[in-house]
């Protein structure tokens, strides 16, 4: 085949993926709008007063309005998911490494941390406030404690999930402990555990809602209970849609991270 | 030859036969109360092709696995060029080849090539294990493949890197355990003959468990069936055929005789081998 026709052949190609994407966003954009258009018009028809429901035509002026305020809010919240989740995701690798590296310790710490995964860890938010104050550390720490077990069990998942053979294979030459742990288990466990991340990010937003609900001077949780106690519902739906935007950007940079990571991994590999 | 300078350095205990490079006295092997290999007598003469047959559940496996210092007897005991065989893995005098290839998917194949030596010998720099994982993947016939990650090779190709992860240690014994049998018939015979061909080349002793007795004969000096309840030797037939083999082998009468004979005694096999 010439080098003009393959050209023209990846050309149709991008082309063809560009259409089928396309498709597949077209059916979930027309619900939305569809939605949104009749969330307008019974909010209208009813006259329904915009402290219980307001319009999405009300809840975009007040986006407008607030811009300055909502914008200085979300980079605070954005700030607090994006440093809890950095430290979910260390502490989490740490203790899976810890608990698959040293067998006794293992042992005693492993059921500790399923143990801790029952505790209902938004009713810590109150108690992190009184030790940690208003600031960012007890959002941190909240979103730490909610965050940094899938983190912890998807890497865990991955590394004993390492064929039998291929560690007789490793056995054989005599590899030591540490380097089949380095070598073979952390980097065969790293699509499991990017999957846990992608996970250990949504949670990361709740939880700097939850940390900034519980006490707080700033962020898009202190925005929404403020707004709501003046009953501007309006800008409580505003504050929301940017959680939900911070959320959907967190889990797709999560994903980007994934496609850096682990260009490797099964998901990707079918040509 | 690696081999040679491996024989001066072993001290050759007296009760071998001075070719035999791989030596099994009386191995039994009791795994969670079954016994699973009873009284194994085995010896290997260096530079040989023996294959291990038998049905399900003999142990052949599991003998393999004793060979290769991963399953210690209960009795009886191994002797590789007069080590142990943890000893002569230590001394990467020992390849070995599962049905999966187990390549580490995140490596391309020439990594995936030199990965074992370079854990075996930490003194080997990066270029020096790239050359050598290169010189195997020629070997083994991937060399224009070298780039390739385990995702673009076909079944076969994969488990050629394999083969050419254990030959990259330069061991004096290749153990392989049914190693195409997870690839389809026509690929089978191509990586057969390709198997014979490297190891004409390379003189390395080859121990192969296979199920399939056409390959069986193909390709090996000699041939041990293996009987089940307990895991046993029951016979074991010398291929007179001569190297070098093609797959028209196939189509000698000899190999039709040959075939006929091993299938009685797989037949036979399958009977429980009474008390121990």
């Amino acid at each position: 085949m010439s080098d003009q026709s393959t050209t023209q052949l990846a050309e149709t190609r991008l082309a063809s993926n560009w259409s089928r994407a396309t498709a597949s966003w077209l059916p979930a954009a027309i619900l939305l709008l569809a939605t949104v258009l009749v969330w307008e018009a019974t909010v209208r028809i009813f006259a329904i007063s915009a402290f219980i429901i307001p319009a999405p035509s009300e809840i975009a002026r007040s986006l407008v309005a607030q811009w300055d305020t909502l914008m200085q809010a979300t980079l605070v919240t954005a700030g607090e998911i994006l440093f809890g989740f950095l430290v979910s995701v260390v502490v989490g690798v740490a203790i899976a490494l810890v608990i698959v590296r040293f067998d006794w310790l293992g042992r005693a710490l492993y059921p500790l941390v399923v143990l801790f995964q029952n505790v209902p860890k938004v009713a810590l938010a109150p108690i992190f406030i009184l030790w940690f104050g208003y600031g960012l550390a007890p959002k941190i720490g909240l979103i730490l404690v909610i965050a940094f077990f899938p983190v912890t069990l998807s890497m865990l998942a991955g590394m004993q999930s390492v064929d039998r053979s291929l560690l007789s294979l490793m056995n054989s030459v005599g590899a030591s402990q540490t380097q089949i742990l380095f070598r073979i288990r952390v980097p065969h466990s790293l699509p499991s555990l990017m999957a846990g991340t992608k996970i250990a990010a949504t949670l990361s937003v709740i939880g700097a809602i939850v940390g900034e609900f519980a006490g707080a001077s700033d962020g898009l949780g202190y925005v929404i209970q403020f707004a709501s106690t003046q009953l501007d519902t309006a800008l409580v739906f505003a504050a929301l849609l940017l959680v939900s935007v911070l959320g959907i950007a967190f889990y797709y940079a999560a994903e980007i991270l994934e496609r850096i990571v682990v260009p490797w991994a099964p998901k990707f590999s079918q040509s | 030859m690696r081999i040679e300078t491996i024989r001066e350095e072993g001290a050759r205990p007296a009760h071998l036969h001075p070719d035999d490079l791989i030596s099994a006295k009386g191995v039994s092997v009791v795994l969670a109360r079954q016994q699973v290999l009873r009284d194994i007598n085995l010896s290997i003469p260096e530079g040989s092709f023996v294959s291990l047959i038998g049905p399900s559940g003999c142990g052949k496996s599991t003998l393999l696995k004793v060979l290769a210092g991963l399953v210690e007897p209960t009795s009886g005991g191994v002797s590789i060029a007069g080590l142990s065989p943890v000893e002569a893995a230590r001394k990467r005098m020992i390849g070995l080849v599962f049905q999966d290839a187990n390549l580490l998917p995140w490596k391309n194949a020439v990594d995936n090539a030199s990965m074992l030596l370079g854990i075996a010998d930490k003194s080997l720099s990066r270029a020096a294990l790239r050359a050598r994982g290169q010189e195997m993947l020629d070997l083994v016939g991937l060399g224009d493949s070298a780039h390739k990650r385990p995702h673009e090779l076909s079944g076969g190709m994969r488990q050629r890197v394999a083969i050419a992860r254990a030959l990259a240690l330069d061991p004096a014994v290749l153990l392989m355990d049914e190693p195409f049998g997870a690839l389809d018939a026509i690929t089978r015979d191509s990586m057969g003959q390709s198997l014979l061909e490297i190891w004409q080349r390379t003189g390395k002793t080859i121990v192969l468990v296979t199920h399939s007795i056409d390959e069986a004969i193909h390709l090996s000096r000699h041939v041990h069936v293996m009987g089940i309840k307990p895991g046993r030797i029951t016979e074991s037939l010398d291929i007179g055929l001569p190297y070098p083999r093609d797959l028209a082998v196939a189509e000698d009468p000899e190999f039709v005789r040959l075939a006929v004979q091993l299938r009685a005694m797989l037949r036979a096999s399958h009977k429980p081998g009474g008390v121990s």
